[in-house]
């Protein structure tokens, strides 16, 4: 590091987010500076030790075909991968592994250290150099001050952090960290609205202390699907299993006793929680009627003695945490190595920010992770890498890259931040996007590898290997579609064997394929068929195709009658007050959220399409006269 | 940068007069040979008749073919000048939705026209007029086709299709979850049955009996006026019960009838008098809101005493419907039958005046009936159904047939945006918000 040099891009945090967007700036060439508190904390997991799950494994092909981090990194750290929803069809399949925890910081921390135009610097950030409202800079716990185009913030739970175990609290940005406090205030100075959630984390357990003979084993896949495109296939470590086990009445009397010593119930905590991820003392109390609850076993790692108990997330008082530990099956002898905490912070309300995650307020500032409101190590690092092209993109005068609700979840993930924001942390769920079908894991290469391309993230090797796939996709297509099979071509017992009952009329083999009790290798084995694709993917692209035919024409049409009005720009100066015919309710609400498009307009909740039909009309309008 | 091709009615369909219906966008050529032949001559007037799908005829008028760009929108322009009053013309409408036309927005054709270049800057205020009024009278003419019953069969169909959606959704996005989500088949037969419910409720829409319920007279005075006996009358039928006894009517009580192809809802009311006991004030109160609700009144007089106080008093509504005298019990008085000055003279027991009384009502309906944002608002409930029990059927298929959850998911999500088009929509928040208030979810 130079503390002299002036940096494309700095970066500050080490998260996932941080580590996303100085891996994506500096493949794109830009001289770029990561700066976080610890290089030994670079790439840590402050909750449990997983990667991916619905919606979230979407999101990691997706950083991963951006030729990201987060995927090579878990293939290399991964103790054990699952595929969910197997039985489901492929648009909500998605892949999970358990991660070693030391594995996984090393293997970011590897990859980082590779990567040309990448510098690493160990210090804490207090201050942002403002000019004239512009961000040029930051300023370290130890007085550089340190000079950008552009400075992508992913402080995650630090600012202003707040730690609470029971009734005892004290300031903290994770357990074992400090928190950012001077940060916190010169954020809160600036024009940027602030707020505060919370989240919560289980105590860990010795796992020489657990008695795993009366569990359930929970194995992985086998073989171990991947998650990166990148991966040879011989990178995963050895794989362990996890185990279930179950809280029970004992248990949730223990809660329910000391309920009034925790700070989530004293009012000592003010931050909003995640509804999906409650912690056990809100389980309770909320589901009352339920005697028991799901408990995961996690291994920490392969090495490590300590399992992460997925499902008792917790800020009760210390004793009670032990009482309630030793009242679940298998863990009555357990010790608890770290204690469960709930961990208040700073947030800042992420409809401040335009799409590409750069602040409408200060232009150069750019937000990513945690900091925006959502929880998750794949939402942080999907909006870091987002954060970093568009930094880069932002110092070049290159447009930025706001990927669409249907082309990617980074672009549901970012449109449902920037437009509606948030009151809970905020977590993907496949149920968020309404082009489910064809946001797939398996396809999130052929959807975004092309802008990789643009943006200049990927080299010219892996664009070739990549325009070979898509064209032997197109070719299999084409294929199906013309091979036409009739009836004589196969006689009633070949035909019956193949596909189940006998060919009653000419079809093509892409007809035959959309029946869903026809798969490819059931065409391929038809001796009129021709010759079929080699690679087990362009199988799995053409079959998806088939079936998904109907449904994905139908979103396309949506998709073509929503672009419309899409990607109209709204001025970020445009006086609303003037707009002739919105109503005053509507009005307040443009002035107060900016849509950048006037697609994100028309997703304001209360804005109508009369109104979209007003903005239009003043747009043209402007337009008009401007070229009269 | 306009959306497809759009219709409307640009004239309100007014009693025995002509209805004109517009159609802009690429396929208004299509539109127009699918309802009424091949195209015309540009811009002449041509007669033709309109058929439906199977060539059945559904009325008879002229079309206009306006090819773009030298047109009012610089789009293709048809134009269909029927004969038919409202019935015919909600027909009309649908035929041409079904050859590809969606129903215009408010101020869409004139927006379409502006932004085609077709209208001069200074118009542009004109327009924004025109979007803001528009979208104002349809939101409360879609408000007035949704009251009471309807609303409410609406609503319960909204609850059991997102009740379904929260089983499926969450059994998609929290699979680790021991949820009790429901098996695909048996989830099969709830689609089914939702199905059916959006079929009953879009039939009897159809039908006449919730949508098409028109303008609402209230039939309204004091007790033993004689009130019940003319709605029966009117109707032709004993819909309500008739005693020599005041206070017989102790409800509203309310029903559909026709007149000359105007749909009309007729309702009875209990007779307006004080002092009366707790059902029947129960009664009056309701028979207040009625009038209140109203299109127009009949407040009924008995002609043997016609300066009687007729219970109205103080509680006249302020924002008053147009109101007819009728004098009832002419056989009696022997007034001669028919319209006067101050009112209509008729005989529920014997029909004199009657015909005379309805024509003067469908005098004073047929503007208010045939009000173009009320008829538009019910064509597109009507469309918002058909679209809804469509993608259950989807549902419903793809669940039998074995595909996957996602795809089921998908049609249901389908048919609620369709829903949502006359509720409001559920947004994902509401449905994740019920799935975590419906499940323990979460590590
Ligand atoms: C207690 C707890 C429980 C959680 N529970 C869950 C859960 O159940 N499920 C879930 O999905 N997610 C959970 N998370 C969230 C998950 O850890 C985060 O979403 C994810 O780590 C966010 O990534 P990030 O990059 O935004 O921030 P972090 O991973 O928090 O990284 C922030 C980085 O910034 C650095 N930093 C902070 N301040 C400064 C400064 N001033 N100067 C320089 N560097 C700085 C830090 O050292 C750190 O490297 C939990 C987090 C915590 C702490
Ligand atoms: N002769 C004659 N009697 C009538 C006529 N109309 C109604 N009546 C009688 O008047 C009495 C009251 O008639 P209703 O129709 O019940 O009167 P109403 O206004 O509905 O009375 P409430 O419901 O009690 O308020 C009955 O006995 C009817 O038969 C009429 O035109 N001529
Ligand atoms: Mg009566």
């Amino acid at each position: 590091m130079d503390s002299q040099s002036q940096y494309d891009v700095i970066v500050v945090g080490g998260g996932h987010a941080g580590t996303e967007a100085a891996h994506a700036a500096a493949r794109m060439g830009a001289h770029t500076l990561l700066l976080t508190q610890s290089l030994d904390t670079i790439g840590q997991m402050s909750c449990n030790p997983a990667i991916g799950g619905i919606g979230k494994g979407h999101l990691v092909r997706e950083i991963d075909a951006m030729g990201g981090v987060m995927g090579r990194a878990i293939d290399r750290a991964g103790i054990q991968f699952r595929v969910l929803n197997q039985r489901k069809g492929p648009a909500v399949r998605a892949t999970r592994a358990q991660a070693d925890r030391n594995l996984y910081r090393q293997a970011v921390r590897a990859i980082l250290d590779e990567q040309p135009h990448l510098s690493l610097f160990q210090d804490t950030v207090d201050d942002l150099i403002v000019e004239r409202g512009t961000v040029r800079g930051v300023v370290t716990g130890m007085g550089l001050a340190l000079r950008a185009t552009a400075v992508v913030l992913t402080v995650g739970t630090f600012l202003g952090g707040r730690i609470h175990i029971g009734d005892h609290n004290r300031r903290g940005g994770r357990a074992g960290d400090a928190p950012s406090i001077a940060l916190a205030e010169r954020l809160r100075a600036l024009p940027l609205r602030v707020d505060r959630l919370k989240t919560g984390t289980p105590p860990r357990i010795d796992t020489a202390s657990i008695d795993y003979r009366a569990l359930t084993e929970q194995p992985g896949d086998s073989p171990a699907p991947y998650f990166s495109r990148w991966s040879r296939g011989d990178e995963h470590p050895r794989s362990v299993s996890c185990h279930i086990t179950h809280t029970n009445p004992v248990t949730h009397e223990h809660i329910r006793k000391a309920l009034h010593r925790s700070p989530m119930y004293s009012g000592e905590i003010e931050g909003v929680g995640p509804r999906y991820c409650p912690s056990i003392e809100d389980k309770v109390v909320r589901f009352a009627d339920r005697d028991g609850h799901q408990i995961f076993l996690e291994p920490e790692g392969l090495d490590s003695r300590e399992v992460y108990p997925n499902g008792i997330s917790t800020s009760l008082p210390f004793d009670t945490q032990i009482a309630m530990v030793r009242s679940i099956d298998g863990l009555a002898g357990a010790r608890i190595t770290r204690p469960g905490y709930a961990i208040e912070y700073d947030y800042l309300d992420p409809r401040d920010l335009h799409p590409s995650l750069q602040s409408l307020h200060l232009p150069g500032l750019f937000l990513a992770g945690q900091i925006n409101g959502t929880t998750g190590y794949e939402e942080a690092g999907a909006q870091g890498l987002l954060a970093g092209i568009n930094a880069v993109a932002h110092g070049r005068e290159m447009a930025p890259w706001v990927p669409a609700r249907h082309e990617a979840y980074l672009g549901v993930l970012v449109d449902d931040l920037t437009t509606r924001g948030t009151s809970e942390p905020y977590r993907m769920f496949t149920s968020r996007a309404e082009y489910r079908l064809q946001l797939r894991e398996d396809n999130a290469d052929l959807r975004l590898m092309p802008v990789a391309r643009d943006y200049g993230l990927i080299d010219e090797g892996d664009w070739q290997a990549f325009c070979a796939y898509r064209d032997a996709i197109d070719r299999e297509r084409r294929r199906l579609e013309q091979t036409i099979i009739r009836p004589a071509d196969l006689g009633d017992d070949h035909g019956a064997t193949c596909l189940g009952k006998p060919l009653r009329r000419e079809q093509s083999l892409m007809a035959l394929l959309r029946r869903p009790e026809i798969s490819y290798d059931d065409l391929a084995a038809l001796s009129a068929a021709g010759e079929a694709a080699a690679d087990p993917r362009v199988r799995e692209q053409v079959t998806i195709a088939a079936r998904y035919e109907g449904y994905l024409q139908r979103q396309a049409a949506q998709v073509e009658k929503q672009s419309r009005y899409e990607d109209r720009a709204l001025p970020a100066d445009l006086d609303y007050a003037r707009v002739a015919g919105l109503s005053r309710e509507v009005q307040e609400k443009l002035t107060h959220h900016r849509p950048a498009t006037l697609g994100q307009a028309a997703r304001i909740p209360g804005v109508t399409p009369a109104a979209v039909s007003l903005l239009l009309v003043h747009l043209q309008r402007g337009e008009q006269r401007q070229s009269a | 940068m306009p959306d497809g091709t759009i219709c409307a009615i640009a004239t309100p369909p007014g009693r025995g007069g002509i209805g004109v219906i517009r159609v802009s966008g690429e396929a208004a050529g299509d539109c127009l040979t699918g309802l009424a032949g091949r195209l015309p001559e540009p811009r002449t007037a041509s007669l033709r008749t309109f058929r439906d799908a199977d060539g059945e005829p559904l009325d008879q008028g002229l079309v206009l073919w306006f090819p773009g760009p030298d047109s009012f929108t610089g789009e293709d322009v048809a134009e269909f000048h029927g004969h038919g009053g409202p019935v015919v013309m909600d027909r009309l409408l649908r035929r041409l939705i079904e050859l590809g036309a969606s129903l215009a927005e408010p101020g869409e054709f004139s927006q379409r026209a502006f932004l085609n270049g077709r209208m001069d800057l200074t118009r542009a205020e004109a327009i924004a007029d025109l979007i803001a009024a528009g979208s104002e009278a349809a939101a409360s003419a879609a408000m007035r086709s949704l009251e009471g019953a309807f609303a409410h069969r609406i609503q319960d169909l909204v609850e059991q299709l997102t009740e379904l959606r929260v089983h499926l959704e969450s059994s998609i996005d929290f699979i680790d979850e021991p949820l009790d989500g429901l098996a695909i088949d048996r989830l099969a037969d709830r689609i089914e049955a939702v199905g059916e419910a959006v079929r009953a409720a879009r039939e009897a829409a159809r039908s006449g009996q919730q949508l098409q319920e028109g303008a609402r007279v209230v039939i309204a005075g004091a007790p033993n006026a004689g009130k019940s006996s003319l709605m029966n009358a009117l109707l032709g039928r004993d819909a309500a019960i008739v005693t020599e006894l005041a206070g017989t009517t102790r409800d509203v009580l309310d029903a559909h009838l026709h007149l000359d192809g105007l749909p009309v809802q007729v309702m009875d009311t209990a007779g307006l008098r004080t002092g009366a006991d707790v059902v029947e004030a129960e009664g009056i109160r309701r028979a207040h809101q009625a009038m209140a609700e109203a299109d127009h009144i009949l407040l009924v007089v008995d002609d043997r005493n016609p300066d009687e106080d007729d219970g109205l008093g103080a509680a006249w509504p302020a924002s008053a419907a147009a109101l007819t005298r009728v004098y009832n019990k002419i056989d009696l008085t022997h007034r001669p039958p028919g319209v006067g000055d101050d009112g209509v003279a008729v005989s529920a027991l014997t029909g004199a005046g009657l015909d005379g009384l309805k024509s003067h009502l469908r005098g004073v309906l047929g503007v208010r009936a045939g009000d173009e944002a009320v008829f538009t608002a019910r064509r597109r409930h009507l469309q918002a159904l058909d679209e809804a029990a469509a993608a259950i059927d989807e549902a419903v298929s793809a669940a039998r047939a074995g595909h996957g959850e996602e795809l089921v998911a998908e049609s249901l999500r389908c048919a609620q945006d369709s829903l949502g088009q006359i509720t409001g929509a559920v947004t994902t928040e509401d449905l994740l918000g019920r799935i975590f208030s419906t499940f323990c979810i979460g590590k």
